[in-house]
C-alpha cells in the first residue's frame, strides 16, 4: 500500500459519477425563447456565464458522487527518529509476589507487591509513548504476555496480570531466556533493555549463564533489576559476611546480581523496599533510556469526503445565486 | 424576483439540495449499537495435551496446536467490540497472560499471545482439572472480568486420578460464572509425549511414569475386599495397579459432570464455526456502540434532489410542459 493511497468507505457511490453529465442537456435555470437573437446586445460575460453554468452543474455532482463514496487517507504509519527504547517487562509472578513488602499477607488497604508494581508500572507505561514493549512473566515457568509493540493498551492488559494471584517458584533464568528471545528476530534500530521486576532471586546454573550472557551480548540487550526488598530481607549489595551463608543457594539475591555484573553489558540494579523506591526506580530507567531509536507514528485516518461535501455545497450555492441573478 | 425564486420548482429543488448538504455539513454522526462478545479463554497447557490425536488439513496434531488454530479463526471471527483474554491453566491454577483486548484494535498483541501458547510455560507438571477450574472461575469472580464469560479448554485427562472423595466443591461459584468447558482430544487412547527437563522429546509415557490411581487421603468407599487391604497401611489395597493413565482420550462424559457442577456450558472441539456458534449460545453479549457515518444518505438525497432537478429540466425543456414561457 502506497503511503498516500485513498480508499474508499462506499465506493458503490462512484457509481453514481455518470450522472454529471446531465448538466450538459439541461439546466436549472429557465430556458428564454427569444424572437430573435441578433436583438440582444453582445455580451461577453453572459457568454461566459452561459458556459460556466453546465460546468458548474456538472463539478457539483461530480463532488457530491466522490462525497458519498467517502474518500478516507487509511490510517499510516511513518518511521521516526525520536527518542525511546525497545524493552522487555519481565513480571516476577511467584508466590511471594502476593505479599506486601513487609512480607507479610496484605490486609486491609495495603497493597500485595504484585499491585503495587502494576499500578506504577502502569504509570511508566504512560510517561513512554513511542516505545516499543514486551510484557513477560516468569515463575517457575516463562509466560509470553505480550509481544513486543507500541499498543499501549495491550501492553496494559499484560502488565495488570501481575495484580491476579501469584504463581509459584523463581525461575529467573527461563524468564530472561524468554525476554532476551523478543528481541532476537528484530532489527536493531535503537537501544535494547530487559527490565526485570522480581521480589527473589535464584540460582542460576553455570552452562545457562554462560548461555545467557552469549545472548545478552548477541542481541545487544541491557539490563535492569528493579529487586522488590523485603523489609529487613538482605540486600544485594551486602557480602555474606557469615561464611556458611556465603553460596548461592543461601543468598540469591547477592550471586544473581554478581552473575548480571559480569554479563558484560550495561546493567543497573535498583533495590526498592516500598512503593516509592520501585517509583523512584521507575523514574531513573524512564530518563535512562531516552537515546536516539526509530520509532513508528501512526497517523489516523483521515476523512477526505468533507471536502467533496464542501465543493459540492458550495456549487448549489453559486447556481442558487445564478438563479436570484436569472430574475 | 424573490418571489419567483420561490415559485420556480427549479429554485426549490436547489434549495431542498442546499439544505441536505448543509446537514451533512453538520456532520450527522450517530452511533451504532453493535453486539460483541466478552471472552476469557483459558488453556489447559499440561502435559496430556501434548498428545497427537488430531488432525488440522490432513496433519496429526497435538492438542494444544489444535487448541491454538482454533482460537486464531475465533479471534478472526469475533465480530468487532468483542473482547478476549488469554490465560493458562496447569497444576491446580489458572491465570491469564493477558486481560481482556478488544479484539480488532489489538489483533496483533491476541494473535501472537495465543500463537506463543506453549506447555513449556506450565509453572508445575500436575493436571487437577476440577481444581483449575474452580480456579478460573474464582479469576471470573474478580471485577474486572465479571461480565465475561470463560471458556475452559481442557482434555479432561485428570492426573493424577483424582480421588473422587475429593472432588471440589462448586457450590460457592455455581450460577455466578458464565461460560462452558471445551473438550479437545480425539477418542482413542493415544500415547502421551514425554520430553526431557531441556524440552527435547524423549519418547512416550510409559505405564510405569504415571500413577494410575489416587491413593491420596482415605478412600472413597474402604476397599476392605481390595488383595492386601489394611485399614491403616493400605487403605486403597496393598496391591500395584496398571492401568491406562499413560494413554491418554478425550475425557468428554467427565467434562460432561464438571461442567454441570459447575454450572458451565459443554462443547466438544471440532470447527471453528461450531465453536463460535457455541460461544454465540451462551448469552454473553456486550452492546458497544461504534461510531455511524450519516453523510452519505444525507449526500444521496442531495443527489437525488439535483438529479431530479436536471433530469427534470431536460423533459421540461424539451416539451415545455407546465412552465409559463416568458
Amino acid at each position: 500500500m502506497a503511503a498516500w493511497s485513498i480508499e474508499w468507505m462506499h465506493p458503490w457511490g462512484l457509481w453514481l459519477l455518470p450522472a454529471a453529465l446531465l448538466p450538459w442537456w439541461s439546466s436549472p435555470l429557465r430556458r428564454v425563447t427569444w424572437v430573435w437573437n441578433a436583438l440582444l446586445p453582445a455580451d461577453p460575460l453572459s457568454r461566459l456565464l452561459d458556459g460556466m453554468v453546465p460546468l458548474l452543474g456538472s463539478l457539483t455532482l461530480a463532488a457530491l458522487a466522490v462525497a458519498i463514496a467517502t474518500p478516507y487517507l487509511p490510517e499510516r504509519t511513518v518511521t521516526r527518529i525520536g527518542h525511546g527504547a525497545q524493552l522487555v517487562l519481565l513480571l516476577d509472578r511467584s508466590g511471594s509476589m502476593d505479599n506486601t513488602f513487609a512480607g507479610r499477607a496484605p490486609s486491609g488497604d495495603e497493597a500485595s507487591k504484585g499491585e503495587a508494581a502494576a499500578r506504577l508500572l502502569q504509570a511508566f507505561l504512560d510517561r513512554r509513548p513511542h516505545d516499543w514493549i514486551g510484557v513477560a512473566g516468569f515463575s517457575t515457568g516463562a509466560l509470553y504476555q505480550c509481544p513486543l509493540t507500541a499498543d499501549r493498551t495491550a501492553n496494559r492488559a499484560a502488565v495488570a496480570t501481575i495484580a491476579l494471584p501469584a504463581l509459584a517458584h523463581t525461575h529467573v533464568a527461563k524468564g530472561l531466556a524468554l525476554a532476551l528471545d523478543f528481541f532476537a528476530d528484530l532489527p536493531l534500530t535503537g537501544s535494547r533493555a530487559i527490565v526485570l521486576v522480581s521480589d527473589g532471586a535464584a540460582v542460576i546454573e553455570p552452562s545457562v549463564q554462560q548461555q545467557l550472557r552469549v545472548a545478552f551480548k548477541r542481541h545487544q540487550v541491557r539490563l535492569y533489576w528493579i529487586f522488590l526488598r523485603d523489609a529487613g530481607g538482605p540486600g544485594i549489595e551486602e557480602a555474606p559476611t557469615d561464611p556458611l551463608q556465603d553460596n548461592p543457594h543461601a543468598r540469591p539475591e547477592y550471586y544473581l546480581h554478581r552473575f548480571f555484573q559480569t554479563l558484560g553489558v550495561p546493567y543497573q540494579a535498583f533495590e526498592a523496599e516500598d512503593p516509592a523506591g520501585l517509583q523512584r526506580a521507575i523514574r531513573t530507567i524512564d530518563r535512562l533510556e531516552k537515546r536516539p531509536f526509530h520509532y513508528e507514528e501512526v497517523f489516523p485516518r483521515r476523512d477526505l469526503a468533507g471536502l467533496f461535501y464542501g465543493v459540492a455545497l458550495a456549487g448549489v450555492g453559486l447556481l442558487l445565486g445564478l438563479k436570484v441573478l436569472e430574475g | 424576483m424573490r418571489r419567483r425564486i420561490f415559485h420556480d420548482w427549479r429554485a426549490g429543488l436547489l434549495l431542498a439540495a442546499a439544505g441536505l448538504l448543509a446537514v451533512v455539513m453538520l456532520k450527522p454522526y450517530g452511533w451504532r449499537e453493535r453486539p460483541g462478545y466478552p471472552l476469557v479463554a483459558v488453556v489447559d497447557i499440561t502435559r496430556s495435551m501434548n498428545t497427537r490425536d488430531l488432525r488440522l488439513q490432513r496433519t496429526a496434531v497435538d492438542r494444544l496446536s489444535y487448541v491454538k488454530d482454533r482460537l486464531q479463526s475465533l479471534l478472526r471471527q469475533l465480530p468487532c467490540g468483542s473482547r478476549l483474554g488469554i490465560g493458562v491453566f496447569t497444576e491446580r491454577r489458572s491465570t491469564l497472560l493477558t486481560m481482556p483486548l478488544e479484539v480488532c484494535g489489538h489483533f496483533h498483541a491476541l494473535q501472537t499471545v495465543i500463537d506463543r501458547l506453549d506447555w513449556r510455560m506450565a509453572w508445575a507438571a500436575d493436571s487437577r482439572i476440577a481444581k483449575g477450574l474452580r480456579d478460573a472461575m474464582t479469576l471470573m469472580r474478580r471485577p474486572e472480568l465479571r461480565d465475561h464469560a470463560l471458556l475452559f479448554f481442557t482434555d479432561g485427562h485428570e492426573a493424577p486420578p483424582v480421588n473422587p472423595r475429593y472432588r471440589p466443591d462448586f457450590k460457592a461459584l455455581r450460577g455466578k460464572v458464565t461460560g462452558m468447558v471445551v473438550g479437545v482430544g480425539g477418542t482413542a487412547l493415544t500415547p502421551i509425549p514425554k520430553f526431557d527437563e531441556t524440552g527435547r522429546p524423549q519418547g512416550f509415557y510409559r505405564p510405569e511414569d504415571v500413577p494410575h490411581r489416587s491413593t491420596f487421603g482415605l478412600p472413597a468407599r474402604p476397599a476392605t475386599d481390595a488383595p492386601g487391604y489394611h485399614p491403616r497401611n493400605a487403605p486403597f489395597g496393598g496391591e500395584y495397579v496398571l492401568g491406562q493413565e499413560h494413554l491418554s482420550s478425550l475425557r468428554a462424559a467427565y467434562l460432561r459432570t464438571l461442567a454441570q457442577e459447575a454450572g458451565l456450558a459443554y462443547h466438544t472441539l471440532t470447527d471453528a464455526a461450531a465453536l463460535q456458534a457455541a460461544v454465540a449460545h451462551l448469552g454473553v453479549r456486550e452492546i458497544s456502540l461504534q461510531p455511524w457515518d450519516g453523510r452519505p444518505w444525507w449526500g444521496l438525497g442531495a443527489w437525488l434532489v439535483l438529479v431530479g432537478l436536471y433530469g427534470g429540466a431536460c423533459w421540461v425543456d424539451r416539451y415545455g410542459i407546465g412552465e409559463r414561457k416568458t
